[in-house]
Order: structure tokens, then sequence, then C-alpha cells
């Protein structure tokens, strides 16, 4: 009778070795007999069964497998480097955008606490706004009564005009309100952050400095702190230094206290983004939850400004969530999608490597053979075959974390300035466990295939002397067969991909960007309002620049504006139609906001379409004028002309006339839809409280290359305000260029990506059909003896080769058509399902696979049967 | 064949069959200690060559209506390694004696 103690003998009697196994259950059955069979008795057998397994795996038997697998695959350089390249290349290029989705996706912030820390901002996506940061009303409001954050702060960027010796500099700074450091939880390397008080009106003006900018511009002098400094013309007294590496929110170097008078806070002018902490326990689903209830609570204390209609309208409501999310969201998606692609390429890579590994066995089948006579295992030879591949793969791994490190350095330099959290990335532990993960993976993968077809070696049949037309063979062949159709399938995947991106890219260089890109320079430059404290004396500036500007020979036109098309800086505001305004609970549109001087137009390249140009007498503090889009002309007045109809703006009872209409240009994005954009004269706001552009674009319509003009723009900068740092020069051209920066990364990564999913698929097909016509010689040999025509052979033979690259297209077509819906949101001016790129990658894959399989059925026709058959 | 580490485990499982025990469970009852421990140090001990292992008379288990018992006796080299672990222990226990009695810790 088997008991329960003897079934658990002969499970657990599978770990020993199998030459010892018979004897081993004799063993046990025979104490477990004598001793009444227990079960706490028979426990012990695993342990005695692991013993004896593990013997036969010891260190040294590994070494000596290690030491084997070597040998071998030194004494077969081509197919070592070929394996070895194939692998290095996938292994590596995952590498190398892991490391980068590690840096910007998955290390947590370098803040303390970091989960703690979220965005706390509202969204409105009734009128397309993802982002609604804070008025100075709404952060007093939250700051007063939020009870699920420990701390909560606004900030806004700020460039800040530096002067500590002859040259001024131009520093990326940020106003920020006092906790702003309390958030983050950043102690100051040296003195102290804000404090209550700083942001008093009328406080002595400090500021923070950045480690960057105090080693190079103050020499990292520790009695730095305590001086005073002049900054936008004004002097502040330096209080304390942050550690290396802070530079929160945007590559800062300079923190400023910003003062809000609690009672003349701003309602209406949402411009301060938001951060937190997260109290204790507090989670972000409960504090979002409160965030909202207080914004409907500030809602009903400013009816006047904002009603819970207008909200639900515009669907405004809180967003408070991870400020990880908030950082990354841009390109969240693209990564993922890149890091899926090179996964592609790595699987392509290793059923190119068990491919060679399977036509590799076939050639040893005669070493296993005499192997398994000699009494190896079937342990024995699984564990041999895995021995050698895992060596390769680890080999491969290697040579691929090189690769990474080179590749990481060209991505790093291709990538959009826009890339989040682009100093962080780099190779660290996560990275090499990564590698070493997807090593392993790779090796057991391809290294399982040659085994699951070879461990059992038809002894009697690879001991005789060509014995080959096995049944085991069919079953290799079609293991083969399903290695390239995977192939062909995933780099269409691929191919369909990166065409579907090449198609966007294309799409949005051919996009009417409503401006002339050309012979333009730009820089920035950003007026201290302590040296120009009214409209007067900043009306005055642009005058001068202006007409200095365009005296510079070789200019043919010149013009200020608060940011050229393309630039990242958001200005919009609500407007209506005086001849037509909204009823009490509606909304106008969020119309975006340019400011410009005259002549912009013509400087830019900007077509009106109707009405003129504005003068040097618009303003608000002069003649009220505005110039708007074609789009916002076409919103307020559709169907009709809208020279010399008025805009309510700020204040109702000073309407804008507006003067022209311009052509659309892109202002955002280049993927953008037109929206409303209004052209304000550089002196905008109210007659009573005129608000003055201080921060501006220079632009020049140049006869020829722009760069060269960048020393003589500079100097007329300097003759009209020798205190003033020009940032920035750049072409329009590399403006619309960077716009585009992120797709065209996208896109030539993606490209890469296919391209060797090509080249692979390719070497695959070739590889997998030449080794067909070699194994099938002597067969065609015979045929061709008896008549058959080359021609014959010749179609055969590709027609093999076709039909398998048929079964993988038709599988990838499936199969891009179900992935390719993850790219839509990377996609503009195609659709995810666009036939054309369908069908175009299917005809280049079938193409290329009837090349692969042209050249070795080429080499069947010519077969000579006389050589076949004496070849035997 | 080789060295083996004569440990705890080694010299309490030579010690049982040097006293006559044979089979894997008695030598395990003997010493005290659980299969997984007693067996792997048989095996490694039988592998060494400080035991000899063989099987008990066919005949004899068959008039039990039971199988065979595998038996393990001591080689003259366990012999020899039995006596080489009894002189290290008489030597340290020779030193323990030398240091004196365990001092009483004074409150």
């Amino acid at each position: 009778m088997i008991t329960g103690a003897r079934l658990w003998v002969r499970l657990v009697a599978l770990l020993v070795p199998g030459e010892e196994r018979e004897e081993w259950v004799e063993e046990w059955d025979g104490e477990l007999a004598a001793h009444g069979g227990s079960v706490r008795h028979a426990w012990g057998a695993l342990f005695d069964a692991w013993y004896l397994r593990r013997d036969g795996w010891t260190m040294e038997g590994m070494l000596r497998d290690v030491r084997a697998a070597v040998t071998g695959l030194v004494r077969r350089p081509f197919f070592t480097a070929l394996a070895g390249i194939t692998l290095a290349v996938g292994i590596g290029a995952n590498t190398a955008i892991y490391s980068v989705v590690d840096a910007v996706l998955l290390n947590p912030l370098p803040f303390p606490d970091s989960e703690a820390l979220v965005s706390v901002n509202h969204t409105a996506p009734g009128i397309n706004v993802p982002i609604l940061p804070h008025s100075e009303a709404t952060y007093l409001h939250y700051l007063e009564n939020f009870t699920k954050l420990s701390a909560f702060a606004v900030f806004s960027d700020d460039n800040v005009n530096l002067v500590t010796g002859d040259e001024p500099q131009r520093i990326q700074g940020a106003v920020v309100t006092r906790e702003f450091f309390d958030v983050l939880a950043v102690p100051p390397l040296l003195g102290r952050g804000f404090v209550q008080g700083d942001d008093l009106e009328g406080a002595e003006p400090v500021a923070v400095l950045g480690y960057g900018l105090w080693q190079q511009t103050f020499g990292g002098d520790r009695n730095v702190v305590g001086t005073v400094v002049e900054m936008d013309g004004v002097q502040r007294r330096v209080v304390g230094v942050m550690p290396e590496g802070f530079a929160f929110p945007n590559e800062t170097a300079l923190w400023i206290p910003r003062s809000i008078d609690p009672a003349n806070a701003e309602i209406g002018s949402f411009g301060l983004l938001g951060i937190g902490r997260l109290a204790p326990g507090a989670t972000v689903e409960g504090a979002n939850a409160e965030m909202q209830e207080l914004l409907l609570r500030f809602a009903d204390a400013h009816p006047e400004e904002i009603t819970r209609e207008m909200m639900a309208q515009i669907d405004f409501h809180s967003d408070l969530k991870s400020l990880k999310d908030l950082y990354v969201s841009d390109v969240r998606q693209a990564l993922w999608v890149l890091l899926g692609t090179v996964g592609f390429v790595l699987l392509i890579a290793c059923a190119n490597v068990a491919n060679l590994f399977l036509v590799r066995a076939e050639g040893r089948q005669r070493e296993l053979a005499l192997r398994t006579a000699l009494g190896a295992s079937r342990a024995d030879i699984v564990r041999f075959y895995l021995t050698e591949s895992l060596t390769l793969a680890l080999g491969g791994g290697l040579l691929g974390l090189g690769l990474a490190a080179l590749g990481v350095q060209g991505l790093l330099r291709l990538a959009p300035a826009g890339l989040p959290r682009a100093p962080e990335i780099g190779m660290d532990g996560s990275v090499l466990l990564f590698t070493l993960a997807i090593s392993v993976a790779s090796g057991v993968v391809f290294g399982l295939f040659p085994v699951m077809g070879y461990a059992r070696p038809d002894i009697s049949g690879a001991l005789k002397e060509g014995g080959r037309a096995t049944t085991a063979g069919k079953e290799r062949h079609r293991a083969r067969s399903f290695l390239v159709v995977a192939q062909v399938a995933l780099a269409l995947v691929l191919l369909v991909g990166s065409g579907l991106m090449a198609r966007s890219f294309l799409a949005m260089r051919s996009v009417d960007i409503g401006f002339q890109p050309d012979n333009r320079l730009v820089f920035r430059a950003s007026l201290p309002s302590a040296e120009y404290p009214d409209a007067a004396s900043v009306k005055e500036f642009h005058r001068a620049l202006r007409e200095r500007m365009a005296a510079v020979p070789g200019v043919l036109g010149a013009a200020q504006t608060s940011a050229v098309p393309l630039e990242d800086t958001k200005s919009a505001s609500p407007m209506e139609p005086e001849d037509r305004p909204f009823g009490e609970n509606e909304i106008g549109p969020l119309v975006n906001i340019r400011q410009v001087t005259p002549g912009y137009f013509d400087a830019m390249g900007i077509d009106l379409l109707e009405g003129r140009d504005l003068t040097e007498e618009n303003g608000a503090d002069g003649v009220r004028a505005v110039v708007i889009s074609a789009t916002l002309a076409r919103q307020f007045w559709p169907g009709e002309s809208a020279v010399g109809r008025r805009i309510r703006y700020q204040d109702a009872d000073e309407a804008w006339e507006v003067v022209g209409v311009a052509s659309d240009v892109k202002f955002e994005k280049v993927t953008d839809d037109p929206a409303p954009l209004a052209y304000f004269p550089m002196i905008n706001g109210t007659s009573e409280k005129p608000v003055p552009t201080r921060q501006i674009a220079v632009v020049l319509h140049v006869g020829s290359d722009p760069m060269a003009f960048v020393s003589a723009a500079r100097q007329a900068l300097k003759d009209v305000d020798p205190r003033l740092p020009m940032v920035n020069p750049r072409t329009m051209d590399a403006v619309v260029h960077d716009a585009m920066a992120s797709t065209s990364f996208t896109v030539l990564l993606l490209g890469i990506a296919a391209g060797i999913a090509l080249l692979l698929g390719t070497v695959g097909i070739y590889g997998v059909i030449s080794y067909v016509v070699s194994r099938r010689t002597q067969e065609i040999g015979v045929r061709m003896a008896l008549g058959a025509p080359a021609s014959v052979v010749l179609r055969e033979v590709v027609g093999q080769g076709m039909a398998l690259a048929g079964i993988g297209v038709a599988v990838g077509l499936v199969g891009a058509w179900a992935v390719s819906r993850v790219l839509t949101s990377l996609l503009f001016g195609v659709s995810p399902t666009d036939p054309l790129t369908y069908l175009g990658t299917a005809a280049t894959l079938a193409l290329v696979a009837l090349a692969a399989s042209w050249i070795p059925a080429r080499r069947a026709a010519l077969v000579d049967p006389v050589e076949a058959l004496r070849a035997e | 064949m080789g060295a083996i580490r004569m440990t705890q485990v080694t010299a309490l499982v030579l010690r049982a069959v040097a006293t006559g025990h044979r089979y894997g469970f008695d030598i395990m009852e003997a010493c005290g200690l659980p299969s997984g421990t007693v067996y792997p140090a048989l095996r490694r001990m039988d592998k060494a060559g400080l035991l000899r292992s063989g099987w008990e008379a066919a005949e004899a288990a068959h008039a039990e209506g039971r199988p065979r018992r595998r038996t393990y006796t001591l080689a003259p080299s366990g012999r020899e390694a039995l006596g080489e672990a009894d002189a290290k222990l008489a030597e340290v226990r020779r030193l323990l004696m030398d240091l004196g009695p365990t001092p009483v810790e004074e409150a």
C-alpha cells in the first residue's frame, strides 16, 4: 500500500539525479517500512534529495560548464560575435531607455518624503485649460483653511537681472511665498530660508541664492550671506544659500519672497502655481476633496467674480495630485511607448539568437548524442545549454551596458530641452539590476528553444552518419518557422509605429504656422521696474530700441513683443464683444494675449488680413486699439468685419477698438488648433492702472544669416541701455525646431528601433531560408537531375520564404492595429489606423522578405545535381 | 573523495555508527537529530569514504514482508577520523580544565 509518506518520497524523488533515484527510493521505503512510516520521519527526504541534487550542481561543476561554454563560444567566433552583438544591441537599447524611464518616471523626486508632495492647482477642461493655477486671493483662502496639508505655497517663474560687476546677467529666478522651502522640506546650506515678515510690504528686500549661482558668481564665499546685491534695480540682502542640486521649480538659481497684501489681493488673475505637503495621515483624494469644498466656498464668497454656474460651465474644479505626476505627465506616454518599442526589439533579437542556436544545435546532434550515451541526463543537457546561452546573454548584456552608456549620452544630447529631470538620468543600481534581469531573461528565452527540441536527442539516428530526416527535425523546423513569423510580425508592428510617428512629423512640418521663421533673429530682455517705474519710461524705451534696432545695417524690420510664437509663455483673459455682451452666467472664450510694438506683424511675417497695424499712439495710456486673430474675429463677429468693433477686457468702461485682423499663428504648439488671440500695445491695462510690458522678446527681420547679427544687436541694445543683458539670442527657425523637438525625438528613436527590427527580421528570414536550402540540397539535386527546371525550384524556395513572411505580416498587421492606439496622443494629422502607413509597411516588409529568400533560392537553383549527389 | 570537515553532526553520526547503529533511521534516533540533517551527513561521509554502505540480506527483509534496508558501517578511515575527533575533544576538555572553574561574577 502506498502511504502518504511513501507518496511523498516518490514525489521528492524527482529531484534526485536519475541514476541514483531507484536505490534512493528503495532506501527510504525500507526505513519507513521498518519504522512505521510516519510522515514526520519522511520530511527529511526532501533535504536528502535536495542535497543529492545540489551535489551534482556544485560550484565546481558549474564553473566547469561555464568554462566549457566559453571555450565553445570562442571556438565559433562568427556565431558568437553575431549572437553577442545582436543581444548587445537589444539589451543596450533597453538599458538606455530604461535608465531614462527610471530617472524620470520611477525615481522619487529628490526631496525628503517626496511622496507627500502634491501639486495644488485647478483645472478647467471645459475651456481646454489643463492647469489653472492660483490668484493671490485663492492662495490666501486655501492657506487659511487647508487642514489636510501641513504646508502650502505658491510660486511663479521670474527672470532677474543680477548686477554684481560691470556685466549684468540674467538669472532664472522664482518668486515664492514664505512657506515654499518648508513645503519641499529642504533646509538652506547657509543662512536661512524665508520667514514671516520677509513677505510684508515695506520689509527689507531679501533673496536666497542657488548653489551654482553662489559658486559661479560669488566664488562660493560663505560671507555672501548678509551682503546686499542689486537685482532688477532693487537692493536685496542675501539671507541664505540652498544646497547643491536644489533648483526647484525650473532650474531655478534664485528665490525671492512674494509679498501679498491681503487687503488688495487679486481675485481673478490666475498665475501662481501651488505646491503642498500632505499632513500626516492625509491622502491625495482626501486633500483634493477638501480643496474642492474650499473652492466652492471661495466662489460663494465672491459671487461678483465667480459663480457655481460659471464653474460648471467650464468644468472648473480642484486638481490636487502627486507633484511627480504633474512634472512628468508630458513625457510619460512617449517614454513608455519607447520602452515598449525597445522591448520589441529585444524580443526580435532573442528570436534571432534562438534561431542561431537552433541551427547550431542541429550541427551538434552527434556531440549531444555522445554525451547522452555516456550517461548525461536530460537535466545535464538542459543545464549545459542554459549555461551556454546565459554566458552569451551576460556577455551580450555587459557589451549592451557599454552601448547604453554611450546611448544615454547621445539621448541626452538629442532630448528636447523640456525633458523633465534630465540631470538625474544615469546608470545606477536599479539600471544595472534591470540589465542583469533582462540579460538572464533573454538568455533563458533563447536558450530554451533548442533545449525543447534537442534535450532528448535521437541517439541512434544522430550517431549514424547522415541521419537527418527524422520527425524531430520537423518539430525543429516548425520552431524556426515560428520564430521567423514572430520576428516579421514584431518588426511590422514597430515599422507601423515609427511610420505613423514619421507621418505625424511630416504633417507637423507642413502645417501653416502663420508666420515666417526664416531670417529672423530673436532674443529676450527684461526691464527692471526700478529703472523703468512707469508706463511712460517703458514706452519710451520701446520706441528708442525699435528705432535703434531698425538702424542696424542689414535689418529689414524690428519690433518687440511680450513673447514670440511657440515660446512657452501663457497669458490669457476672458473678453467680450462690446456690442453683444455675454449673459449673466455665460463665460466668453479665454483669449490669449500678446503685447506688441508697431511693426511686429511685418517683422514676424504675419499677414494682416484686414485693417491696419498698431501705432505708437496706441496703448492703455493713449488711444486704445487692438489687433485680433482671425479665429477671435470669427468667434465674436461671425461672418462680419471685426474692424471698428470694440472689445471689453478688464475694465468695462474702457473698451478696445479692433483696428486690424491678423492671420492665425501657432503660438503655443505646432499641433494646436487655431485659438483666439489678441495683440495689445505694449502698455496694456487701464488708463488708471496702465500695465507696461517689461519682459520682452525682440524680433529682427534680417537679410541673411540671423546669427551673424547677434553682436550688432547686442551693441544696439547697449546703446539704449548698457545695463540690460541680451538673453538667449536664437533664430526663429530654432524656435520652431525646438517646438517640434519632442516629436522629432520620438520619431528618431522609433525610427532607429524600427530600423534595427527590420534588419534583424531580414537576417532571420535569410537565415532560415538559407538553412532550409542547405538541408535540401540533396533533394533539389535529385529533382533537377530528374528534369525539374531551375525556375520551379526558385519559385518553390522563394514561395516558402514568402509564406512565412506573409503569415508574419498578417499577424503583425493585426498586432499593429491593436497596439497603435497607445500612440494616439502622440500622433498629429494621421489616424492610428492610417491605411497608407499599414499597406506601405506591409509592402516594404514583403519586399525585404522577397530579397532575403531570393538569395538562397538562387543558390538552390544553381545546384549542380552531380555535385549535390556526390556530397552525400 | 577528499577531506571532510569534522562538525558536531558528523562526529555524532560517526559515533552512532561506531556504536553499532547500522540503519539510517536508527542512526537518526541515536543522534537525536532530524532525518533532514542526518541523511545529507551520511551521504557526505559515504562519498568521502568514512562510511561504507551496503544492503541487508534480501531474505531477512522478505521474511518480515518489507523492502531491504540500507546499512552503514564504519570504514577504517572513519575509525581514524573518529579517533582524531575524540583526541581533539580531550584536548579541548583539558584546556578548559586548566582554565579552572568558571568564576562567579561579583555583584
